[in-house]
């Protein structure tokens, strides 16, 4: 366990310097469709960074309490990507239950971040850093933050795209996929400001 | 060898145990059990939980009337919600004004019951069933316009005024993967508790009509329910002013037929707007209750005659007609009973008033 | 690309069956966000806006109420028939209100085309930019818009 790096360091890392979107490049297919509007960037946001935290969290767990006594770490892919889905599927339910507001502005998006990259993505990078409980709790929650950031910085730049004139082949994912480039060119300045592993 | 029985073990181990996990979480999370319905004060009903108000009230026989299925789109199942409703969710809030939020009005096809509940529904309500019928005759009255007549199965009775509608249940056809519902006012006498009509005409890309004009056949069964709707002959004594052309003229012959029976002595009449002489029907049925009604005149204009079409009758537009109809202090004695498209409506509600009808007197069949 | 939630509803809303027999889509293969946005460009590149579109097609939708039925002129140079038939329809985005169901036919006199719209689409154009897919019945090409109402560019 790599105890020498402080949670707080990677927490402001995730966000900014090894963004995981930006920097990774994982969690890009529901970014690219839903990054059209504002409103639907927040509430796919704030339900990512909830997942990501607190399955980094659950993820941790197994993985150090469970497979690593029983020798079964390579099972981690699998074991990981079922806890998620499990997870998800149970917190569904629990916010049908107890809140429909916010089940009609965040449950929709649930059964989509399932399968997004990047939850699975921040769970194995935890594991190959060698995080501690805290270290990676700070990743998961600063790596859901810095993905939402991302979504909402390009949903307002699309907002402004509506009025530029886009040549035709590149309307819609194309000009996108280059505006996500470019903001990645742009992270690409923060490389080597914090090391966090 | 025994890698790979630990790997498999261990998953499988792993997913049945979230498995349950799932399996217990939605028996106790998921599930609401039943819950207490009670209905202006005294009608208790049992429901399983957790379900749209709209569902469970229908299938304890208490139809709210929806034109979306329970969608939310539509905005006509409003519920008063006395107790057990939590806040209001942001589909139901575009329906909702800021006057009917007091009143605690919600949306019952969004609006999910998960504890007991008290509402309040208006009595016309309570008459509202699901009918199963058969398909006895299907006429055709134009091109256009078929006449469906329907027989009550199961011995049951319908109970209506002359002048209201009923929903229609189409089936899953063609294309379609899902039943909907479209309403159609009836044009049969209520006194025939055993029999409706309807008139049905053909629209393009419509959902019901293409069912009615090119699957339905002789004999089929048909689902509906109703009676809805406040579009009825007013117990006065003014004389009436009817004005409706084409499938409008299904609730005005019910309330002709009806005040046939009851030989009511008011003056009536009707006009009937149309293009042309092929869009003319019921000739034959209108002649009999000018016969029937002591006072009764049945007046048909046609905007466009064609040449062949050998027409002496009046010409131009229905609400020109009216006008010159309608002599001096008619209004102020008169009714007006319209249906039609709301451009129709709108011309005919300005022909009356400028007769001297005054604008609360004029009622109109207002789903549509 | 994967769809927003709310985007997958309203491509759910638009299937033959549900709101019109024949749905909105036709036999486009392309996702429901894909036809937006290309038929977005289309109206950019001709320098016009939706709501603009949308506007003259009320435009002539006024016009032509007064006609109940009939075809009426409307200055300069066109035919504008309006016909409502009963019930109204929801719209498969989700906006509350549901539209009335009226039919517009606009004969364009002074170079022989014409078109035939509803009120509902007045809505799906001005408020969500859908002319519906390519192979539905009633597939509004903007341009055939542009020529039949001659509609003005805006200055953008």
């Amino acid at each position: 366990m790599n105890e020498t790096i402080y949670p707080v360091a990677i927490f402001f890392a995730a966000i900014f310097t090894n963004n995981i979107l930006l920097t990774n490049y994982l969690g890009m297919c529901s970014f690219l469709s839903v990054s059209k509007e504002l409103k639907t960037s927040l509430g796919l946001g704030a339900a990512v960074t909830f997942v990501m935290a607190t399955t980094t969290l659950l993820n941790w767990i197994v993985y150090h309490q469970l497979l690593i006594p029983l020798k079964l770490d390579y099972l981690r892919f699998i074991v990981f990507i079922i806890v998620i889905a499990a997870f998800v599927q149970l917190v569904e339910m629990i916010i049908e239950r107890v809140s429909e507001g916010l089940y009609a502005a965040l449950g929709i998006f649930l059964p989509l971040i399932t399968v997004n990259c990047a939850i699975l993505g921040v769970s194995l990078f935890m594991v190959i850093r060698e995080y501690s409980l805290a270290a990676s709790f700070a990743y998961g929650l600063g790596s859901g933050i810095g993905w939402s950031l991302a979504i909402l910085a390009m949903a307002g730049i699309r907002q402004k795209l509506a009025k530029a004139r886009v040549p035709k082949g590149l309307e819609g994912a194309g000009i996108t996929l280059i505006i996500t480039g470019m903001m990645a060119l742009a992270f690409m300045g923060f490389t080597g400001m914090i090391n966090i592993s | 060898m025994s890698a790979l029985l630990i790997s498999v073990g261990a998953i499988t181990a792993l997913s049945s145990i979230l498995a349950l996990l799932m399996v217990i979480a939605d028996a106790t999370i998921g599930n609401y059990g039943e819950v207490k319905i009670t209905v202006n004060g005294d009608k208790e009903l049992i429901v399983k939980g957790g379900r749209p108000l709209l569902g469970s009230l229908m299938e304890e026989g208490i139809f709210i009337p929806s034109a979306c299925g329970g969608r939310g789109s539509c905005g006509l199942c409003k519920v008063k919600v006395l107790e057990g409703a939590g806040q209001y969710l942001p589909t139901e809030l575009p329906w909702i004004s800021k006057e009917e939020q007091k009143e605690n009005i919600r949306l019952s096809c969004q609006l999910k019951v998960k504890t007991d509940f008290k509402i309040e529904i208006p009595e016309e309500l309570f008459n509202v069933r699901e009918y199963r019928t058969k398909l006895v005759k299907l006429r055709d009255l134009t091109h256009d316009i078929k006449e469906v007549n329907l027989e009550l199965l199961d011995g049951q009775e319908i109970k209506y005024t002359a002048g209201q509608f009923i929903q229609f249940k189409v089936p899953a056809y063609e294309l379609t993967d899902e039943p909907v519902y479209r309403a159609y006012s009836m044009s049969s006498v209520p006194s025939d508790t055993r029999h409706i009509q309807l008139e049905i005409r053909l629209v393009p890309n419509g959902i019901c009509t293409t069912y009615v004009h090119n699957h339905l056949k002789e004999g089929d069964e048909v689902i509906f329910n109703g009676p809805y709707g406040d579009f009825f002959l007013r117990d006065t004594e003014a004389e009436i002013i009817c004005i409706a052309g084409g499938s409008g003229m299904a609730p005005i012959k019910s309330i002709l037929m009806d005040m046939a029976e009851k030989q009511n002595p008011r003056r009536v009449r009707y006009f009937f707007g149309a293009r042309g002489r092929r869009d003319l029907f019921l000739l034959d049925e209108m002649k009999e209750l000018e016969g029937k009604l002591p006072n009764f005149t049945f007046v048909p204009v046609l905007s466009n005659p064609e040449e062949g079409d050998d027409w002496d009758g009046e010409t131009g537009w229905v609400t020109d007609a009216v006008d010159r109809h309608m002599a001096e202090g008619d209004g102020a004695k008169s009714e007006g009973y319209l249906c039609g498209s709301p451009g129709m409506i709108d011309a005919c509600i300005k022909v009356l008033t400028a007769n001297g009808i005054p604008k609360e007197k004029i009622y109109f069949d207002n789903f549509g | 690309m994967k769809e927003s939630p709310q985007l997958k509803i309203a491509e759910a809303n638009m299937r033959p069956g549900v709101i019109t027999l024949n749905g909105f889509l036709g036999h486009d293969t392309r996702p429901l966000g894909d036809i937006l946005v290309a038929d977005e460009g289309t109206v950019r590149r001709m320098g016009l806006t939706h709501v603009s579109i949308a506007e003259k097609m009320r435009h002539f939708l006024d016009a032509g109420m007064t006609g109940l039925g009939e075809f009426v002129d409307v200055e300069p140079h066109f035919e504008v028939m309006v016909q409502s038939v009963r019930g109204k329809l929801p719209c498969p985005f989700g906006d509350p209100g549901l539209i009335p169901k009226t039919n517009v036919t606009v004969v364009n006199r002074s170079n022989g085309k014409q078109i035939t719209y509803t009120e509902f689409h007045i809505h799906l154009v001005g408020q969500h930019g859908f002319y519906e897919g390519h192979g539905s019945p009633f597939r509004l090409e903007p341009k055939l818009l542009q020529e039949v109402l001659e509609i003005e560019p805006l200055d953008l």
